[in-house]
């Protein structure tokens, strides 16, 4: 059962996202999302095609600047203004920058830097960004590479690794941050289905420990098990809320039903 | 037949000017070329205007034209400022500086052009994982796209170097003591002009030889990570 709003709201939130909206031109992608995410909760949002889903992850870290509404990670809000053409700026990139570090992305298409091999991958960030001796770095990453089952190919260039591996050697790379909430950008989407379960195991491990993330998803199956709460967007909205077995069992709108039976398999 | 005179030696100090020339033009070039490639993307309308009308000149103009304008053009300049920061003497201006300035200012242009190709070959999601991942911009520049644009830019890179080296000819028509100048110097003066120019022919060959050997090395590297089919 979802709590009260007031005992929620009195706990301590890793990301809260309030009221977000986000047009491209003159179309509205975003119509006023709000999430909030306690440490250790595990979102799940799903939604059609172009329901915001994505662009509403990318607003969390700022990869798209959304044109209204608040984000904050941990109690610290990301503090926007207007720039001098009229669009909507972060204040201090600064700040953005520090706080991205504590928001760890998992892309769709991994996004490995391909230049570099798995290791070098694991490491870039916490050494250039965290400033973190390349030593400990490196101790810290063969630890996470063991972890997600991919150590052996740690001197390897992501071109020569699977789909599957590229998306697990990325998970690596976002651990690797000791991040407080992780960002999963349909994270399974690009890999061919025998492929997925690899992944999703990895996933459903660090829910297990207690990670907190938000995952944009067409696992239903994900969503299900591993959720703590499952959100369906709809045209830029929030159909449907909730923890999951009471979303799934007993949907309230009618077009998160219709998804559902699109989506069974 | 193929007699220096014992002008062999002082064709050989020329080449090392002909090389010094190349390289100090080519860190011009380069610089120019990646400001002029990121102005032009920056999509900031007045860099792409200033990248726009200065690649447009430079690829319009014969580089010999220009290295005259730049020349004899930047002394005028150089004399009519002179006086208003209280120089009274009459200033010449360095061949060397002049020279090179110009011909980093031509091919600026041309490696602008294979950077602004090679930076759109670079996956956009590349750079944007470096910024989730809290790179500052110059981080991503330096850490993530410069490396990802090499492999890109090389075949194009390298072409200008070998056309950029072969332009330092152009140098001797301002005075400066290159190869081909100290071989006109020495044909002069001896009335056998063919050693001379066939010896310069065959350093400039040597130059472009190391120079391919050199590339097709780093085209190596900048593909590590890159499948080979």
């Amino acid at each position: 059962m979802p709590e009260p709003a007031t005992a929620r709201a009195a706990e301590h939130h890793a990301l809260v996202c309030e009221d977000i909206h986000k047009s491209f031109g003159t179309l509205e992608v975003l119509k006023g999302v709000s999430l909030s995410a306690k440490k250790g909760d595990v979102i799940a949002m799903l939604g059609s095609s172009g329901s915001g889903k994505s662009t509403f992850l990318r607003c969390i870290n700022l990869l798209e600047t959304p044109n209204s509404g608040q984000v904050y990670v941990g109690d610290e809000l990301i503090r926007m203004e207007t720039n001098k053409r009229g669009e909507p700026a972060p204040s201090d990139r600064a700040q953005v920058e520090r706080l991205r570090t504590r928001l760890a992305m998992v892309f769709q298409s991994f996004n490995l830097w391909s230049h570099m091999t798995v290791l070098q991958n694991v490491i870039e960030a916490p050494v250039h960004v965290l400033k973190r001796p390349k030593r400990e770095a490196i101790e810290q990453a063969e630890a996470l590479l063991e972890k997600v089952g991919i150590h052996a190919r740690k001197n390897d260039y992501p071109a020569h690794l699977s789909g599957g591996q590229q998306q697990r050697v990325a998970i690596a790379r976002a651990l690797a941050m000791d991040p407080d909430v992780m960002l999963f950008d349909e994270p399974t989407s690009a890999l061919d289905p025998e492929l997925v379960n690899e992944v999703l195991r990895v996933m459903k491990d660090l829910a297990e420990e207690g990670r907190t993330m938000i995952v944009v998803t067409h696992e239903m199956g994900f969503a299900r098990e591993v959720s703590s709460e499952t959100i369906f967007l709809h045209e830029g909205r929030i159909e449907e809320a909730g923890p999951p077995q009471e979303v799934f069992e007993h949907p309230k709108s009618e077009r998160f039903q219709q998804f559902l039976a699109g989506n069974l398999k | 037949m193929f007699d220096l005179h014992g002008y062999g030696a002082s064709i050989l100090d020329g080449a090392s000017l002909t090389v010094a020339v190349a390289l100090v033009s080519l860190v011009i070039a380069m610089a120019l070329g990646l400001m002029t490639a990121l102005a032009k993307l920056s999509g900031v309308r007045p860099a792409v205007i200033t990248a726009t009308i200065y690649t447009t000149i430079i690829r319009g103009v014969p580089d010999l034209v220009l290295m005259l304008l730049i020349f004899f053009g930047g002394q005028i300049l150089v004399n009519d400022i002179a006086p208003m920061l209280g120089y009274e003497d009459y200033v010449d201006i360095n061949p060397f500086i002049a020279g090179t300035i110009t011909i980093g200012f031509i091919f600026g242009a041309y490696m602008g052009e294979t950077f602004r190709g090679a930076i759109l070959a670079v996956p956009v999601g590349l750079l944007e994982a470096g910024a989730a991942y809290g790179m500052s911009r110059r981080q991503v520049l330096i850490r993530i796209l410069i490396p990802q644009m090499m492999r890109h830019a090389l075949p194009g890179f390298g072409n200008n170097w070998l056309v950029l080296m072969k332009t330092t000819a152009l140098v001797s028509v301002i005075g400066l003591e290159d190869m081909v100048r100290k071989a006109g110097l020495a044909a002069g003066a001896t009335r056998d002009p063919f050693p001379f120019y066939l010896s310069v022919a065959f350093l400039f060959l040597a130059f472009t030889t190391v120079s391919v050997l050199a590339l097709r090395w780093a085209e190596n590297h900048y593909s590590a990570g890159v499948r080979r089919v």
